[in-house]
């Protein structure tokens, strides 16, 4: 049998959810081949008036955020050491990479004039002013870190036990790492919107918008954890970790707290302008603080919701739900001016970020049938570090264990959504 | 950009628009010098007898007209659409790769062969001046240049010299006694207003006009230059970053003395020569102990 037989036979036996993605994510590839065909025009509902719509808003500005899971549980696991949520970082990472490099694909599509992309690296066109600058350099450095994260079931799954234990020492320096640099870009993020001050509303335009953009960006990638983790356990056959969510949902509402404390103090002590002059933004405003935000923290705040499964994927849900719509408020709806003609992304840009969305579903499905990441075992590859110096001789040590190092262990069961 | 610098000297453009025929002799002449095309337009396709509706990559600058009554009697007002060449640009603060420059000599120039295309500029430009060639594959954004070629050579831009009443082109601090010494000079003819000396922190583009200046069509505008936005959060980054990263080691290092503590106390010093194995056994067990101690605490 030839390769491409293997692999033509291998995706018949896809579930056929897994084709629906695979269709979805093909359609979205013809569009971006549209758009470098035809144009940006001809593409996307974009005009002058516009010059950001779907593609910015949801694929760059939403979609960064949504992938700081990675980041978040990360430093909760690592650095705050609390160990028993080790588990739940390797999805999170892989979610985490392909959030990136789905967004760099997003904004690839979206400028004007994507071979250049890489000049943003040359010292010579640097600008520390720009915003965008910051972020492009930060997305780029990040999704390099979770690259190199991601190394690590790959490794596992080939064998590769030096850069195995390479990676496993740079744990640490790598979540610490991460977290600076998503510091940095998640809260850029609203600094973006800072310049647009005689265009933001003023029910979601402060200078503290860079903080509330980072806050949200931690609770949201924590209740993207849990939304992962409660649906890969409902759908393809992975073990509750109903009990370590358990621990994020603890975590979440302070954070939570302190947005709404950085979203409504400057808001009531220092509004920019007229609140609710405009009838469509008061209530866009309302559904985002309301169900995506006090209604979930309420959530978290009771102990039979944060234990309960089916809860927490609730009330994580509704976290997400209220991101989306902040910021799709901030980078659209709230920068409509009154009197404009109103922008609505039309079929082939939903199309593409759908087909973005499904790419997601797909790779991180796949990924997962073909490479360890949920069994976290690191006893079936040796990492003993050979014991050169005899310091654990002269530490008295009684017995050395000499385990043989064994090969690594594929998935034991395939999961069942991909068979 | 947060420099500061001495505007005075850059060259601006005082605009009369009491002084405006409407002849839109700046509109052609802006086409002919920058080489931009013809626009298929209907007459009454914008507001009034504007034409072309509005500014694009095919035109860089167009006379507004608003009509209104004066002494019972019905007027034209004018308002010349273009770049502001502000001092502080908010194109230049965010461009990505430095694609906007603001010349010495005043006007705030684009590098077509730097661009990667963001339209960052767009969304950030108060005046909406920056338009994209939405019809191309690989498209670029257009914008008035201030006429930098012709700057550059000592000429003055196509649109003043065009311009047979309202336009005056000099160092800007010269234009804006100009315009104050109208304003005293003719109190009833003009609104006692210089549009352009603050707004947006200084514009190379100085407006005097009869009428209120958002009757007009003009963006109401903060009086703060734009960068600074953006700056006082910027500038807080290289803290932030070492911040965070200075933090979190000290907090991973807390957390694992407390650990290495532990373990000692607990007469495992060979624990960290452990082979993992045994480290994931009696993680285990620790944790089913503590998961013990939790139920019992629920």
């Amino acid at each position: 049998m030839t390769a491409a037989k293997a692999i033509i036979n291998e995706i018949q036996g896809y579930h056929r959810f897994i084709k629906f993605l695979i269709f979805l994510v093909v359609l979205a590839a013809l569009g971006g081949a549209i758009r470098f065909i035809f144009g940006l025009g001809a593409t996307t509902n974009l005009n002058d008036t516009y010059p950001w719509g779907l593609w910015i808003s949801f694929d760059v500005v939403t979609a960064v955020p949504l992938a700081a899971g990675a980041f978040t549980i990360g430093v909760v696991a690592h650095v705050f050491r609390i160990e028993k949520l080790e588990p739940l970082v390797r999805p999170a990472i892989v979610t985490g990479f392909l959030g990136y490099s789905l967004v760099c694909v997003g904004l690839l599509l979206d400028l004007g004039q994507p071979q250049r992309g890489v000049y943003v690296l040359f010292p010579w066109n640097w600008n520390v002013h720009s915003p965008m600058f910051e972020v492009s350099m930060c997305v780029m450095a990040y999704t390099t870190v979770l690259f190199l994260e991601f190394l690590h079931p790959v490794s596992e799954r080939f064998g590769w036990h030096i850069p195995l234990r390479l990676l496993r020492n740079l744990q640490v320096p790598f979540a610490i790492l991460a977290a600076m640099i998503s510091t940095l870009h998640q809260s850029t993020l609203g600094t973006f919107f800072l310049i647009a001050v005689d265009k933001l509303h003023a029910l979601w335009y402060t200078p503290l918008l860079p903080l509330q953009f980072w806050l949200s960006a931690i609770f949201t990638g924590l209740c993207i954890v849990m939304l992962e983790a409660s649906l890969c356990h409902r759908y393809m056959g992975q073990p509750d970790e109903s009990k370590l969510l358990a621990t994020l949902t603890r975590i979440v509402p302070w954070v939570m707290g302190a947005y709404m404390i950085f979203k409504f103090v400057p808001l009531i002590a220092a509004p920019q302008g007229p609140l609710f002059d405009r009838p469509v933004l008061t209530t866009l405003f309302i559904a985002e603080i309301t169900i995506g935000l006090f209604l979930p923290f309420w959530m978290f705040l009771q102990s039979r919701i944060r234990t309960d499964k089916s809860m927490q994927l609730q009330a994580a849900s509704l976290v997400i739900f209220g991101l989306v719509l902040n910021r799709f408020n901030v980078s659209m709806f709230a920068m409509i001016q009154p009197g404009q003609q109103i922008y609505y992304p039309n079929i082939l840009e939903s199309v593409v970020t759908l087909g973005i969305i499904a790419a997601h579903i797909l790779f991180f499905v796949l990924i997962a049938k073909y490479f360890p990441i949920f069994e976290h075992h690191p006893e079936a590859v040796d990492y003993s570090i050979p014991d050169r110096f005899h310091k654990i001789e002269k530490a008295g040590s009684v017995e050395v264990v000499e385990a043989p190092p064994q090969p690594a262990v594929p998935r034991a069961q395939p999961s069942p959504v991909a068979d | 950009m947060s420099t500061v610098n001495d505007f005075g000297k850059n060259k601006a453009f005082l605009i009369d628009m009491t002084k405006c025929t409407g002849c839109r002799g700046c509109q052609v002449a802006c086409k002919q010098w920058n080489q931009l095309e013809a626009e298929n337009t209907e007459f009454f396709s914008g507001e009034g007898y504007e034409n072309p509706p509005a500014m694009s990559e095919f035109t860089f600058t167009r006379i507004k007209f608003r009509d209104y009554e004066r002494n019972g009697q019905s007027e034209f007002a004018f308002y010349k659409e273009m770049c502001m060449h502000c001092n502080d640009a908010a194109c230049v603060s965010v461009c990505p790769v430095a694609a906007f420059v603001k010349t010495p000599e005043g006007p705030v120039i684009y590098k077509t062969k730097t661009c990667i295309g963001c339209r960052f500029c767009m969304i950030a430009c108060p005046f909406g001046v920056p338009k994209y060639e939405w019809s191309k594959a690989f498209p670029l954004v257009r914008k008035c240049t201030g006429c930098y070629s012709r700057v550059k050579e000592g000429l003055k831009p196509a649109c003043v010299t065009t311009c047979p009443t309202a336009i005056t082109y000099g160092p800007r601090e010269e234009m804006i006694k100009e315009a104050e010494r109208r304003l005293s000079a003719y109190p009833d003819r003009y609104l006692p207003k210089v549009y352009g000396k603050d707004e947006a922190g200084g514009t190379c583009v100085i407006y005097l006009t009869a009428l209120p200046f958002d009757e007009l069509g003009f963006k109401p505008v903060t009086m703060r230059a734009l960068p600074s936005y953006t700056w006082q959060a910027l500038r807080l980054v290289p803290g932030i970053f070492i911040g965070v990263g200075a933090t979190l080691s000290a907090i991973s290092w807390f957390q694992h003395r407390k650990e290495r503590v532990q373990n000692e106390q607990a007469g495992m010093l060979s624990a960290m020569f452990q082979h993992p194995r045994e480290q994931e056994s009696q993680a285990q067990e620790d944790q089913t102990s503590q998961d013990v101690k939790e139920d019992q605490r629920s």
